[in-house]
Order: structure tokens, then C-alpha cells, then sequence
């Protein structure tokens, strides 16, 4: 039997040319002996467990280290609360995920963001400030909020990668904007000195990725031009 | 009892570098017998080739400053094929076995990671292993003649040696070249490699070469850089195209009278650039011929050794542990590894096997993987008077392959195609 497109000969009982999908038409056809068996071999992915034992064990190192240090030379924590709040903070965002074989981004995205906003709350507490409640939670929060409804949309929704990006940057924009005015109403600095700046060039490029996402001729057009 | 181990020869070195989660350099030999494989028999078989073959019987284990080969403890087991060749040979694998043998009905396969040896010490290997089945199946005697060995004896120190530190020029030759056009399709799911199999006449093919004046590995290489420049013509205007080119590897024992079962091959990239106007397949071949011809000379495959052996005897980087090692070779791999061509077309030719065992051998042949950054390769394998052409991808889009062959079969070389795809 030959396919009546590429000319090619193929094997006994194929229902279509491997090479160009022509569907193949023959009344005597017998049964196909496949070459493979079906059998599938088991995924062999490689574990980040290990690696997630070694920095566990670091970082149990590390902090012990720095408590026996402290307590010996002050009876109280002092400058290692801080070192303490970061190898927690590193640990929370770079080590726990690795004990997961799909770590979900919508558990751990807010789960960094809530540990960065306990390690700030930290250091106000320990540096006597009043900023928390009217700056560092608000601007937390509001990144929060933004880089996980990023994610999840990237994840879930297909197909609409630049629309999202774009999305995320004209978000991004705002973001810094409320970055200043938080900042303006907690220390008094001047409002709108260099968020606008900033907004306008998220502006641009996240409307030019949106523009890009919803053309698909604009689409085509660039991918063919900067494919690499 | 300290296990003995071998340092990576030249070659070998990046392969463990370059390794991802999903993807690892191997390479597959199979031969095809008129009965079905025994299975128990195959793993006797198996297990006395240890001591003729000790440096095919190793893990990768990973040293300070280099990675290492050594001694396996485990026995390689022989297992059932799977329903695609060269799946994804992972890190775990490697620290227990680098070498696996397979079989499905009369098909006994061997599949090898690179760092171990090249497709010409794989075909040795499964050589002898089909041989030394033979003898202990059906009972007869086959001379050690051709790539056969006495598997009574220790290897020779030759078959071990690193033949790049020995064979390579004072000078080194430049690694710079233009980047080659990029094929891309869509990602098969989980891995999946489809293989297609062309089954050619050897004399028809070779009639065919004849005809235009060139050898069968540049005449594939011609048909294969058409295929290619229709695809991106297709895709891309003129202005905007770039040079297609194949990567053909060239065994040096031949050139530099090796007897290495390690790796010795060097690659070439030949091809032409076809924003220069439109070549007709005639053209093609005289090109790729010639620039064969100009490039697999000793001295220039001598001072292209050199551009790999030199960097390995500088002071600096021999004292970089390995993580460093590996990122340098990334990235140096990233740039120019396997930039300078399309996809890779490996011919392995005159496997010279005694006659007795041609009469139980139906088929042999040969299979690459496709390499990290591009989805096609192509390799090739003569035996028993047909040309077996493999083409891999683990993209779902058979376009390269359908014009490939097409253009074979309006050559006046009638094909015969063969596919893994179940549907």
C-alpha cells in the first residue's frame, strides 16, 4: 500500500500516512503488527527533596547557631532577631515549596507575602515605628493580591498568556502609584513625585502586550519578526 | 575493594552538564533477529559482556571537580521496550546503570548514555552481545572476526584511552558559527518521542549518490537542507531567513587509526545560506560534498579537538568544582553547542559483522534523541543491503519528515515508511 500523496509505501493495516495524515483505503486490510509495544514507561522526574533536606538542615544550623550566639553574649536576641526573621523568611519562600511535587502558587504566593508581612511587622515592632498598619501592610497586601491573581490566571486560563502579562503590567502600574500615595500619607512625602513616571511606562508596554494579545494578526506579525 | 573508574573522555565531559529534567543525551542500537528474543537467554548474554566490556557497565557519579564513570555494582536488566525509543534516561537511572537493553518480539535493543560511548562503540557493543546471544540460543560457534572480541579476554588499554588528549593539535581551530535556522513545533505531552522510519534500498540510494557525484551522507544532507529551506520559506521572507545547516558527526578512528570504544567523533556543520538566492538540489549536494570534503580532513579535525581539549588543561578551570564547571558548559553549549545547525544527520556505514550472524539478523539500526534545543534529528544505518533512516521528534508536527522522504521518493528511491504513532 502507498500513499497516494507522498508516494511513500507503508506498513500493513496503517489507517493514514504517518508522514501527511492521507487516510489510507484498503479493503483486503489486515491487522497492524506495530513495531512498539504500548507499554508507557514511568515518569522518572527528578526530586527537589533532596536538595530541600540540605538547606532544612542548613537553616537548623544557622538559627541555632545564632541563638546560642546571642544568648550567650547579650541573654537576649537583639541583632539576631533580625538574621532569625530572614532565614525564616528565605526558608518560607525558597525551601518549603521544594517539599512539594507541583507546590500550588495560590497557597504559597499569599504564604510568602503573609511571612514577608510578619518579618516587617517584626522590625517596626523592634524598631519602635508606626508605619506598619498605614504603609507596609497596605503595600503588601496590594502585591499580594496582584501577583497571585497573575498566577492563577496564567495557570488556569490558556491561551491568553499576553493579555494576562499585559494585564499585569498596567497593574503593576497602579501598584506603584499606590506605593507613593501610602508612602505621602504615612511620612509626608510629596504625592505623585515619581509613581506617574513610572505608571506611564507600565502603560505603554502593558498596552502594547494587551493590543498584542487581542490582534492576532499583530500577534503573528511580531512573533514572526522576533522568534528566536 | 576500591571500583575501578574512568575519567569522562573530552567528549563525554558535557553531556552530564548539559543534562535537564526531561532530557538527557542517549543514543539507541538495535538489531532485529528471524526469532523472538529469549529474554533470559539475552540477560546470560548480558552478564558476560561485564568483562570484555567493563566501561559500558558503569554509573555517572559526580567527584568534586569532575564528573566520573564508575563500575556498576547492579546488573543490567533486560527489560521490555517501551512504546517510544530513548525515553528520558534521569539522573537516578544514571547512578545505577548508563546503559539499559531492551527487547520487544525479535528486537534487541541497546540504549546508551552518551558520556559512555558513541554510536560506533554502541554498534560494536551490541554486536557482541547479539553474537555471544546467538552462541548461548542456538548452540553454534561465530567467529571473532570484524568488530567481534574474544569475550574471554580483558579489554586492551586502547579501547579505553581517551583518543582526543592524544590525537589533538598544538593550535585550536575557532568555534564560532552563524547560527543555523531553528526548527519548532508543538510539544508532545509526556515526553513522547515519535520515531519514523524510512526504509530505503542501500544500492538505490547509493545509485542515486552516484548520480549526482556525492556520497549518501551528503546526498541525505542535501535532501535533508531542502526540506529545510522549503519549510522556512514557507514561514519566513527572504530578508529575514537564515542559514540552514546539518550537524553530521565524523568518526575519527578512521581518520587517526583509533581502536576506542569511547567517545571520538566530532561534528560538522554544512549546510548553505539561502537568503544568497535558490539552490537546486544539484547545487546542494556539490556544496555540502565539498565542504565535507575541505572540513573532514586530520588537521582540521586535529586542531578542532584541540578547541576542546585546551580549555580542559587550564589551571583555573580544572580547579572550578563541578557546579561551576556545569555552568560554564551550559551556557558555552547554549551559545555555540548547538546553534550552528538544524538538526544532526549521524550515518553510521560498513559495520563489518561475520557472515553466520547476517543469517540471523534481519535488521539493524540506529537512533539518536533529539537534542535539547531542536525537535528533528536523523540517523542512519546500513545493513543487509537497506538504508534504515531514522528521523525522532517530540514535536506532534511531521512536516520535515513528509518532505524529507517525498523528495527521496522523487528521486526514484522508493521508501518504505514505518512509525511508532498508535494513532
Amino acid at each position: 500500500m502507498y500513499c497516494v500523496r507522498c508516494g511513500v509505501r507503508l506498513q500493513d493495516g496503517v489507517e493514514s500516512c504517518p508522514l501527511c495524515e492521507t487516510p489510507v483505503w484498503n479493503p483486503e486490510q489486515s491487522r497492524k503488527e506495530h513495531g512498539y509495544p504500548d507499554h508507557y514507561p514511568l515518569a522518572q522526574k527528578e526530586s527537589g527533596l533532596p536538595f530541600a533536606v540540605s538547606l532544612t538542615v542548613i537553616c537548623v544550623m544557622a538559627i541555632t547557631v545564632i541563638l546560642i550566639v546571642c544568648l550567650r553574649l547579650y541573654g537576649e536576641l537583639r541583632w539576631g532577631g533580625y538574621v532569625l526573621g530572614g532565614i525564616a523568611l528565605f526558608y518560607i519562600v525558597a525551601v518549603l515549596p521544594r517539599w512539594f511535587r507541583r507546590p500550588p502558587i495560590e497557597v504559597f504566593i499569599p504564604a510568602d507575602h503573609a511571612a514577608a508581612a510578619l518579618y516587617v511587622l517584626f522590625i517596626c515592632l523592634h524598631t519602635g515605628g508606626h508605619w506598619f498598619m498605614s504603609f507596609a501592610f497596605p503595600v503588601i497586601l496590594a502585591g499580594c493580591l496582584l501577583l497571585t491573581a497573575t498566577a492563577c490566571l496564567l495557570k488556569h486560563v490558556r491561551g491568553a498568556r499576553l493579555i494576562i502579562l499585559g494585564g499585569f503590567l498596567l497593574g503593576l502600574g497602579g501598584f506603584t502609584v499606590l506605593v507613593e500615595f501610602f508612602e505621602h500619607l504615612t511620612f509626608g512625602t510629596p504625592m505623585f513625585l515619581w509613581s506617574l513616571y513610572s505608571l506611564a511606562g507600565f502603560a505603554v508596554a502593558g498596552g502594547f502586550l494587551l493590543l498584542s494579545g487581542l490582534i492576532p494578526s499583530m500577534r503573528a506579525s511580531l512573533e514572526k519578526r522576533f522568534f528566536f | 575493594m576500591l571500583k575501578k573508574w574512568y575519567r569522562l573522555d573530552t567528549a563525554a565531559l558535557i553531556f552530564p552538564a548539559i543534562a535537564r529534567k526531561d532530557w538527557s543525551n542517549a543514543f539507541r542500537v538495535s538489531a532485529t533477529l528471524i526469532e523472538p528474543v529469549d529474554q533470559e537467554v539475552l540477560q546470560r548474554a548480558v552478564d558476560d559482556m561485564r568483562g570484555r566490556f567493563p566501561s559500558f557497565f558503569v554509573t555517572l557519579r559526580r567527584g568534586f571537580f569532575w564528573y566520573y564513570l564508575e563500575e556498576s555494582d547492579l546488573p543490567v536488566k533486560v527489560c521490555e521496550d517501551s512504546a517510544y525509543p530513548l525515553t528520558y534516561m534521569g539522573n537516578r537511572e544514571l547512578r545505577q546503570n548508563c546503559l539499559r537493553v531492551l527487547c520487544y518480539k525479535n528486537r534487541i535493543a541497546v540504549e546508551c548514555f552518551h558520556s559512555v560511548t558513541d554510536g560506533w562503540g554502541g554498534s560494536v557493543f551490541l554486536s557482541n552481545l547479539v553474537a555471544h546471544y546467538l552462541e548461548l540460543k542456538y548452540g553454534i560457534q561465530i567467529p571473532r572476526e570484524g568488530l567481534l572480541c574474544d569475550l574471554t579476554q580483558p579489554p586492551p588499554a586502547e579501547e579505553l584511552e581517551d583518543s582526543f588528549l592524544k590525537n589533538a593539535a598544538e593550535v585550536a581551530s575557532g568555534r564560532k558559527e552563524e547560527k543555523s535556522y531553528r526548527l519548532r513545533g508543538t510539544r508532545e505531552p509526556n515526553g513522547f518521542r515519535t520515531l519514523t522510519t524510512g526504509i530505503v534500498d542501500t544500492q538505490a540510494l547509493l545509485d542515486a549518490a552516484h548520480r549526482l557525484k556525492v556520497t549518501v551522507t551528503a546526498l541525505l544532507a542535501a535532501v535533508m537542507v531542502e526540506s529545510i529551506i522549503g519549510m522556512q520559506n514557507d514561514r519566513l521572507p527572504r530578508k529575514r531567513q537564515r542559514a540552514v545547516k546539518v550537524t553530521i558527526p565524523v568518526d575519527l578512528r578512521r581518520l587517526f587509526g583509533s581502536r576506542t570504544l569511547r567517545n571520538f567523533s566530532l561534528v560538522l556543520n554544512v549546510g548553505a545560506d539561502p537568503r544568497y538566492g535558490d539552490y537546486r538540489l544539484e547545487e546542494l549536494c556539490s556544496t555540502i560534498y565539498h565542504q565535507l570534503c575541505a572540513y573532514a580532513t586530520p588537521q582540521n579535525m586535529a586542531a578542532m579537538m584541540a578547541a576542546n581539549v585546551q580549555p580542559q588543561k587550564l589551571v583555573a578551570l580544572r580547579l572550578a568544582p563541578v557546579f561551576v564547571k556545569n555552568l560554564v558548559m551550559d551556557i558555552v553549549y547554549s551559545r555555540i553547542g548547538e546553534g550552528g545547525g538544524s538538526l544532526n544527520i549521524s550515518n553510521i556505514t560498513g559495520l563489518p559483522l561475520p557472515e553466520v550472524i547476517t543469517s540471523y539478523v534481519k535488521r539493524m539500526e540506529f537512533i539518536i534523541g533529539p537534542q535539547r534545543s531542536y525537535p528533528n534529528n536523523c540517523s542512519v544505518l546500513s545493513y543487509g543491503g537497506k538504508t534504515y533512516i531514522n528521523m525522532i521528534r517530540n514535536i506532534r508536527e511531521s512536516e520535515l519528515e513528509r518532505r524529507f522522504f517525498s523528495r527521496l521518493v522523487e528521486l526514484g528511491i522508493p521508501v518504505e515508511i514505518e512509525c511508532n504513532r498508535r494513532s
